[in-house]
C-alpha cells in the first residue's frame, strides 16, 4: 500500500528529472557533437600550439553565408597555420553566447573569435575576465585592450551592388529586403540606395525590414523574406537585394517564382555557389561578398605573431574586404562601370554614407 | 412537448448563428472594400495579401488545433512549440532523403513522439502539465540541434547538398499546388476582376483569388482539419468521451471511459497536428531552417484560447493573425488603412448597440451601456484622427501590428471564455479529488 501511495509520485518526479536530463543533453549535445567533430579533425592537423576558438552567431554553421565564410577563414588558419581549431554554435535564441566564449577561454583557446555584432556585449565582458586571451569580434568595433574589432565596409560593397542593379534593371524599380532593422543592416541599404541613385537618379527602390532591431528572428524567416520580396516583384521591381541571412532564401524563391527577367542579389558569400538549388542559382545576379574569411584568417595570423588587440580593422574595398561576385557572368556587361565606381570609392572621390 | 420545443429552438439558434456569421463576414468585406476605396491602398484586399495571410495562418491554426485536442481531453499542452520543432526537423530530414510524402509522414511522427513524451509525463506520471510542456520546448530545439550536428556534419553527404548545423539540405521533389480552373488559373478571371478595382466585387475576387490560387496540398489538408476536428470532437462517441475526460474525468471513469487511454490518444494527436504545422513550414521554405517555427506554437495556443476552445473561432483567430502579418510584411503603408477600418468597425458596433438598447422594452445594460457606446465612439474618433494625421507609421509600430491587433480583438471579443473544467488538473484513477 505504502509503495503504491509513494511509488507513483516518486516515479513522476523521476520522469520529470529524466526529461530535464535528456533536454540538458540535447542542449549541451551541440557542444558535445562539436567536440567530437572538430576534435577528430583538429588533432590530425595540429602541429603548432596555436589553438583557435570560434563562436558562431545564431544561424550558425551552415547558413551558406556569413557564418560559413568565417568558418572558411578558420579552416584556412587550420591548414596554413597548423592551428588546432574548435567552433561552437549558440542555442536558437542565442542566450548562451557568453557561455560559449567562456567555455573556449577556459579550455585554453587563444585567440577566440566571436562572429557577429550580437557578440559585442559578451566579448567585452569575457575579454575582461580573461585579459591574457586575445579576442576578435566580427562586425563590431574593439571594446578592450585585448579585443580586435573586425568590421567591413558593407556600404561600399552595397554601393557597387546598387550600381550593377541600376544598370541591369529594365523597369527602373529595385527592392531591398533587410533581415533586422539594425544599424549594421541599414548600412547595406544606405550603400545600395546611394549606388543606385548615383547611377540612375530617378530609380525607385522599395525597402522592407522583416523584424525590428533586437529581434534577430528576421535572419531566419525565409517565409517572411518571400512575402516581402513577392510584393516588390508584383509592384514591378525586377531586382531585389537582400541582407537577411537565411531569410534570403525566400527572396530567391520569390524571384524564381516571379518569372523571367527577375533577379535577386545575394549577400555575404557568393550565394550563386553556396545555394545548392539549381533553379535558384540561375536567378542570383551577383552577390555582395563580405570577406569574413580574410578578416578571420588575417586576425589569427597576426595573433600568432604576437599582435595585441585594442584596435579596429576596417576591411573596405581597398583591403578587398568587400566586393561583387561574378559567378554566372550575369554582370560582365556592366563590369566596367562597377570597376569605375570602385576606383572612385577607393580614391575617395565618392563618399558612401553608412546610414540611410 | 418541451423537449421538442427546446430542440427546435436550439436548431433555430444555430441557424441564426450561421446567419450572423455570414452577415459579419459580408460586413467585414464591405468595410474593407470601403477602406480600400478611401485610402486607395489596394493591398488591403489584394489576392497576394490573402495568399500570404493563408500561409501564415495555417501553421498557427494547426498548432491551435493541436492545443484544442489536448486541452479538450484535459491536458494543457504548452509544449506545442517543441513538438512543432521536432516536426520541422523530421520533415526536413525525410524530405531531403525521400521526398515530400516521407516528409509529411516523418513530420507527423516527430510531432507525435513529442506528444507521446508529454502524455507519458503528464498522464502516467502526473507531472505538472506546464513543467512537462516547458521541458519539451527545451527538448525539441536541443534534440534537433544535436541530430543536425550528427547527421549533417561537415564531411557527410548531406553537407555536400547544403546541410549544416542549422539547416537541412533542400527537399527532394516538388509539392503539388492546386488552383481553381478558369477562375484562378489559365484565363484567371478572378485576377482580372481584381485588377479592375471595383467596389466590393474586386475585393471579393481578391479574397477568393488569394485563397484559391496555387494552394498547396497541406493548406487544403489543414483547412479540412478544422471541420474534421469539430465533427470528431462534437459528433462522435469518441469525441464525447474525449471531452468528458477534459470536463470531469472521474465521472467519465465511473461510466466506463478509459480515461488514461483517451488522454494518451488526444495528446499524441495534438503532437502530430503541431508536427503537421512544422511540415507545412518546411514545405514553404523547401528545407528545415533552425528556428523557423518562430514561436508559432505559442501563438497557436493563444489562437485556441481566443477561439474559446472551439475549432471555428480558433481558425478565425489564426486567420486574423495571419492577415495582419501578411499585410504588415507586404506593405507598411496599408497598416495605416487599418486605423480607418478600426474606426468604421467601432462605429458599426456603437450603432448596433444603440439600436439594441432602443428596441429593447426594458433598458438592458443601464448606465454601463452608455459607457460602452461612449467609449467605442471615442475610440472611433481617435482611430479616425490617427488615420487622418499619420502619414507613415514608424517601422517599430508596423512590426507589432499583428500582436496589437490580436490583443485588441482578444480583449473586445473574448470576454466570456470557458475552458474545459478539468483542464490542466492532475488526474489519478480512483483517487479522491
Amino acid at each position: 500500500m505504502l509503495r503504491i501511495r509513494f511509488g507513483k509520485p516518486a516515479l513522476g518526479a523521476l520522469a520529470g528529472a529524466l526529461l530535464l536530463a535528456i533536454s540538458a543533453c540535447g542542449g549541451g549535445g551541440g557542444g558535445g557533437g562539436d567536440a567530437a567533430n572538430t576534435g577528430a579533425s583538429g588533432s590530425g592537423a595540429a602541429t603548432s600550439d596555436l589553438k583557435v576558438g570560434l563562436a558562431f552567431d545564431i544561424g550558425g554553421r551552415g547558413d551558406k553565408s556569413f557564418n560559413d565564410s568565417a568558418y572558411a577563414g578558420l579552416m584556412r588558419a587550420k591548414d596554413e597555420l597548423k592551428a588546432e581549431v574548435k567552433d561552437l554554435s549558440p542555442v536558437g535564441d542565442g542566450s548562451n553566447r557568453g557561455e560559449l566564449l567562456r567555455r573556449l577561454a577556459g579550455a585554453g583557446f587563444n585567440p577566440i573569435i566571436g562572429v557577429g555584432f550580437a557578440y559585442a556585449g559578451d566579448v567585452e565582458t569575457v575579454a575582461k575576465e580573461y585579459p591574457d586571451v586575445q579576442f576578435a569580434i566580427v562586425d563590431a568595433p574593439s571594446s578592450g585592450p585585448n579585443v580586435t574589432g573586425l568590421t567591413f565596409a558593407e556600404h561600399e560593397g552595397s554601393y557597387l551592388a546598387g550600381v550593377a542593379a541600376a544598370l541591369k534593371s529594365k523597369s527602373g524599380h529595385l527592392g531591398f529586403v533587410g533581415g533586422v532593422e539594425s544599424d549594421l543592416i541599414r548600412k547595406f541599404e544606405a550603400g545600395f540606395v546611394k549606388g543606385a541613385k548615383d547611377t540612375k537618379p530617378d530609380i525607385k527602390i522599395d525597402s522592407k525590414y522583416l523584424t525590428p532591431d533586437g529581434d534577430f528572428k528576421g535572419f531566419k524567416a525565409p517565409d517572411k523574406g518571400k512575402t516581402a520580396a513577392e510584393k516588390m516583384f508584383e509592384d514591378g521591381a525586377d531586382i531585389v537585394y537582400h541582407a537577411a541571412g537565411d531569410s534570403g532564401l525566400g527572396v530567391f524563391q520569390a524571384a524564381a517564382a516571379a518569372g523571367a527577367g527577375k533577379w535577386a542579389i545575394g549577400v555575404d558569400s557568393d550565394q550563386a555557389q553556396t545555394v545548392k538549388d539549381a533553379a535558384l542559382q540561375k536567378i542570383i545576379m551577383t552577390s555582395m561578398i563580405k570577406r569574413v574569411d580574410n578578416g578571420v584568417f588575417e586576425f589569427v595570423k597576426s595573433a600568432q605573431g604576437g599582435a595585441k588587440g585594442g584596435k579596429t580593422i576596417s576591411y573596405d574595398l581597398k583591403l578587398e574586404g568587400v566586393g561583387l561576385a561574378t559567378t554566372g557572368d550575369h554582370i560582365s556587361d556592366v563590369q566596367d562601370k562597377v570597376d569605375e565606381a570602385k576606383k572612385k570609392i577607393i580614391s575617395g572621390e565618392i563618399k558612401v554614407p553608412d546610414k540611410p | 412537448m418541451t423537449a421538442t420545443a427546446s430542440v427546435a429552438s436550439v436548431g433555430a439558434r444555430r441557424v441564426r448563428r450561421y446567419h450572423l456569421t455570414l452577415l459579419g463576414i459580408a460586413l467585414l468585406i464591405v468595410l474593407l472594400s470601403l477602406v480600400r476605396m478611401l485610402t486607395g491602398d489596394n493591398d488591403l484586399t489584394s489576392s497576394g495579401t490573402f495568399a500570404a495571410a493563408l500561409g501564415y495562418a495555417v501553421p498557427i491554426g494547426l498548432a491551435g488545433l493541436g492545443g484544442l485536442w489536448a486541452e479538450r481531453a484535459g491536458v494543457v499542452n504548452i509544449g506545442l512549440e517543441g513538438m512543432m520543432v521536432l516536426g520541422t526537423w523530421c520533415a526536413g530530414y525525410a524530405g531531403y532523403l525521400y521526398g515530400p510524402v516521407a516528409a509529411l509522414a516523418a513530420g507527423l511522427l516527430g510531432g507525435a513522439i513529442g506528444g507521446l513524451v508529454h502524455a507519458v509525463a503528464t498522464v502516467t506520471f502526473g507531472v505538472d502539465h506546464i513543467v512537462s510542456g516547458v521541458a519539451i520546448n527545451v527538448l525539441g530545439p536541443g534534440v534537433t540541434r544535436f541530430l543536425s550536428e550528427v547527421l549533417y556534419r561537415d564531411d557527410s553527404a548531406a553537407a555536400e547538398l547544403g546541410g549544416g548545423t542549422t539547416t537541412s539540405p533542400t527537399m527532394r521533389g516538388q509539392t503539388p499546388d492546386f488552383s481553381l480552373p478558369l477562375l484562378s488559373d489559365g484565363p484567371d478571371w478572378l485576377k482580372r476582376l481584381e485588377d479592375t478595382h471595383w467596389f466590393v466585387l474586386s475585393d471579393l475576387a481578391g479574397v477568393l483569388g488569394g485563397l484559391t490560387r496555387d494552394v498547396g496540398v497541406l493548406i487544403i489538408l489543414a483547412v479540412a482539419l478544422v471541420p474534421i476536428s469539430y465533427l470528431v470532437l462534437w459528433h462522435t462517441p469518441f469525441g464525447l468521451r474525449l471531452r468528458a475526460c477534459g470536463e470531469n474525468p472521474h465521472a467519465a471513469d465511473s461510466l466506463g471511459v478509459r480515461v488514461y487511454r483517451t488522454k494518451y490518444i488526444a495528446v499524441i494527436i495534438s503532437g502530430a497536428l503541431a508536427g503537421l504545422g512544422g511540415v507545412f513550414l518546411v514545405f514553404v521554405t523547401t528545407k528545415y531552417v533552425e528556428g523557423q517555427t518562430n514561436g508559432r506554437g505559442f501563438i497557436g495556443l493563444a489562437a485556441m484560447i481566443f477561439g474559446n476552445w472551439r475549432p471555428g473561432m480558433l481558425a478565425g483567430g489564426a486567420s486574423l493573425f495571419g492577415y495582419a502579418d501578411g499585410l504588415q510584411l507586404r506593405s507598411s503603408q496599408s497598416v495605416t488603412g487599418l486605423f480607418l477600418f478600426g474606426a468604421l468597425l467601432l462605429l458599426c458596433y456603437a450603432a448596433l448597440r444603440i439600436r439594441r438598447d432602443l428596441t429593447a422594452q426594458v433598458p438592458s445594460g443601464g448606465s454601463r451601456s452608455y459607457t460602452v457606446v461612449a467609449v467605442s465612439a471615442l475610440g472611433a474618433a481617435i482611430f479616425f484622427w490617427l488615420w487622418l494625421t499619420v502619414e507613415t507609421l514608424p517601422n517599430e509600430f508596423v512590426f507589432i501590428t499583428p500582436h496589437v491587433l490580436t490583443l485588441l480583438v482578444l480583449s473586445v471579443a473574448a470576454q466570456r471564455l470557458r475552458m474545459p473544467k478539468a483542464d490542466g488538473l492532475r488526474y489519478r484513477r480512483g483517487e479522491e479529488r
